[in-house]
């Protein structure tokens, strides 16, 4: 009985270990990478999308599709944004309870929910989940990235286990160790946002394995303060703005075959 | 074993284990070492903290946590199991002031969240919690301090001085070794500190105290006192050895010189 | 007969009640504390229904030092006065409602405003400069809008507030000889002698 800690439902191994995490872990090291980096003026997230095709239909995608800019990026609250990695489907239903999460909040409280308060939220559910029988673990990484008066800007970290943590940059999914790093060696805590754009899509060219780099296989959001009203506004950048952010960078790789036919 | 998910997970094995309690207790053997230790009228909590990254914010790596202004809680074991039961304390320390008005005790708080934990080693369906915890606090209108510790079973027992997690047999037996009775404030500390230092190798930065002085009175040792202390310890091992060595040597020297002394004639 | 005032001045909120307990035509105290500290920055006048109000003070009491220990953040003035508004009106809506009236104080430490709010048992919440429940209302509202000023210290929103106890206690059939008074500001809530 070689697998029978770790065919079932979750429950401890001889070790003490629970493998199903474990192993909910190992399928978010295969997703596409999301990348986030706090600002002191603002948030940043950057993401791989996975699924592409040349028939894949964009089009409701360019209007934000489930209210982001398609797979990777959602919109959790007005002063929230949420980049997932992991099972896709699992991340879908995780978003909707974030949002109703953050709405429940907003009729409780006549406020936007806090950064802290809405990760815990779903780190509350996602531990429940590592508990109960007949359940299996979410197989989905969050990076939230938001505003509060508490703590103004913010980057927090979620896991299937249901731990998170506050970073000042990191990454999530495949990759993420070479990522980490190059992080590590360019951050420095007083960066601005536009700096913080161009480190995210220089960091996103050089870990993601492919040959061509554009809209198609990358989501972009920023999120800031609005200069008029001082509200947080989040900006999911549509397909074409994220082409020219590559273009105005010098990162835009092109595949060669589309090129020789178009 | 094809029985239904809604079924106890936690069963009795024909030799009369709880096979999940005993592998929840190695997931608390994995956990980062907690300390409690008690003196005449304070009570130590010390953590062994993993290194907080170049980029984390270390804000939210949160070891120690205050169930209510006159008790504190540490685990070991999984951080998010831990998040979850520590917040269902908190819920029953807020209801208990409701409905009688007063304060928990520390050891109705302790009873309360070592029968939680019992109850997940008996109900249909779950898991046992993967942490055990140490809780300290005064009791209203009292000033004795207290000390307590739970296990994944649903133990609980008070304790002098005790350590949960990664090592805690080692530093147990330092502790056991080491602890006296009415000790005081700055005592305790060192001890505790002493204490942490046989598992933590990497000194004062991994290392987080909680110090509770009274019925509402709690406070963190920032990291210069820490370091401070951690350079005082040092040094009296240092003077400890050297002691020693030159005891040694004084033997050494004495026998020397008796045996050269036996073979001169 | 019960009456309470608070008004917002320069960086503090005043709040101000009567302290007698009565049951019927007979007082029972004269030295009832009806302002109930809620959090550090945080405080509550209540009214109405004896048994109801401090019920219903000690549950939002709770609720909030919840929130707080929870959360390791104080709610804010704007955020708790909702959140004790719809416990109120879910109340109204159940088999036995609270009958509470509320003025609400805080300081909000995150962007430094005083908070004042005015809340009554059927859920209904204003965000005010002065506000004032029971009967004293009718005697102290046109002192209150005649001299009032929200750039006023401390020294200045006293003097107001003085003027309206003593209009009440110089028009009000029944008199309110005790008064208990709490600043809130930056610091906390403290009590005050006038």
């Amino acid at each position: 009985m070689a697998r029978r800690y770790d065919s079932r439902t979750t429950i401890f191994s001889p070790e003490g270990r629970l493998y199903q995490i474990e192993y909910a872990m190992e399928a978010i090291s295969h997703a596409g990478t999301v990348l986030g980096i706090l600002a002191k003026d603002g948030v940043v997230l950057a993401a791989e999308k996975k699924v592409t095709g040349k028939l894949l239909d964009l089009s409701g995608a360019k209007e934000g599709g489930y209210g982001g800019s398609g797979e990777k990026i959602f919109l959790l609250n007005s002063n929230v944004i949420g980049g997932v990695a992991g099972i896709t489907a699992d991340a879908n239903s995780l978003v909707n309870y974030a949002r109703t999460a953050a709405q429940r909040h907003l009729f409780s409280y006549n406020e936007d929910i806090p950064v802290e308060q809405l990760a815990q939220r779903l780190c509350n559910l996602k531990q429940g989940y590592t508990q109960f029988g007949g359940l299996r673990p979410f197989g989905v990484s969050i990076l939230y990235a938001g505003f509060d008066p508490h703590y103004q800007f913010q980057l927090y970290h979620s896991d299937p286990s249901g731990n998170y943590s506050g970073w000042k940059a990191t990454c999530i999914g495949a990759n993420n160790g070479t990522a980490q790093s190059l992080l590590k060696q360019d951050y420095k805590d007083e960066i601005t946002v536009e700096e913080a754009v161009g480190l995210a899509m220089k960091v996103m060219s050089k870990t993601m394995d492919s040959t061509t780099l554009g809209s198609e296989k990358l989501e972009f959001a920023t999120l800031t303060l609005d200069a008029t009203t001082g509200e947080p506004k989040a900006k999911i950048y549509r397909p074409a703005e994220v082409d020219a952010l590559l273009e105005k960078h010098g990162l835009r790789k092109k595949d060669e075959d589309t090129e020789m036919k178009s | 074993m094809s029985r239904s998910y809604d079924r106890a997970l936690t069963v009795f094995s024909p030799d009369g284990h709880l096979f999940q309690v005993e592998y929840a207790l190695e997931a608390v053997r994995k956990g980062t070492c907690a300390v409690g230790v008690r003196g005449k009228d304070v009570v130590v909590l010390g953590v062994e903290k993993k290194s907080v990254l170049q980029l984390q914010d270390p804000r939210t790596v949160r070891k120690v946590a205050m169930l209510d202004d006159h008790i504190c809680l540490a685990f070991a074991g999984l951080t998010a199991d831990g998040r979850v039961l520590i917040d269902k304390a908190r819920i029953e320390c807020q209801s208990h002031r409701l409905t009688v008005e007063d304060p928990v005790s520390v050891e109705y708080i302790t009873r309360h969240i070592a029968g939680i934990q019992q109850r997940y080693t008996q109900s249909g369906g779950v898991r046992p919690f993967g942490i055990s915890t140490l809780i300290v606090g005064f009791d209203p209108q009292d000033s004795k301090p207290r000390l307590y510790q739970t296990e994944p079973s649903g133990i609980y027992s008070a304790w002098k001085a005790n350590a949960i997690g990664r090592s805690s047999k080692t530093v147990r037996e330092f502790l056991e070794k080491n602890h006296k009775d009415d000790m005081g404030r700055d005592e305790t500390i060192k001890l505790t500190i002493k204490s942490l230092l046989e598992v933590v190798q990497t000194g004062a930065k991994n290392i987080d105290i909680s110090v509770m002085e009274g019925y509402n009175k709690v406070t963190n040792l920032d990291l210069s006192q820490i370091e401070a202390l951690v350079a005082e310890i040092e040094r009296e091992k240092e003077q400890d050895a050297e002691r020693k060595r030159s005891r040694l040597a004084a033997t050494a020297a004495s026998e020397a010189a008796m045996s050269a002394g036996a073979s001169a004639p | 007969m019960e009456c309470s005032f608070g008004l917002v001045g320069k960086g503090y909120t005043l709040i101000a009640s009567d302290t007698n307990s009565a049951r019927s035509i007979v007082k029972m105290k004269n030295d009832e504390d009806k302002i109930k500290v809620l959090t550090p920055h945080l405080c509550m006048a209540y009214s109405g229904e004896a048994g109801d109000t401090v019920q219903f003070a000690e549950y939002v009491e709770r609720n909030l030092r919840l929130h707080q220990i929870r959360h390791y953040t104080e709610l804010r003035p704007p955020s708790s006065a909702a959140w004790i508004r719809r416990v109120l009106a879910d109340s109204l809506r159940s088999r036995k409602p609270y009958q509470v009236n509320l003025l609400l104080g805080g300081y909000d430490t995150s962007d430094d405003t005083p908070h004042l709010y005015w809340i009554d048992y059927l859920g209904t919440m204003a965000k005010v400069p002065f506000a004032a429940h029971g009967y004293g209302a009718y005697f102290a509202l046109s002192t209150l809008d005649r001299y009032h000023d929200p750039t006023a210290d401390l020294e200045q929103g006293l003097e107001t507030l003085k003027r309206c106890i003593e209009e009440v206690q110089k028009r009000l059939i029944v008199g309110l000889p005790k008064w208990n008074v709490k600043i809130i500001d930056q610091d906390g809530v403290r009590e005050l002698e006038i």
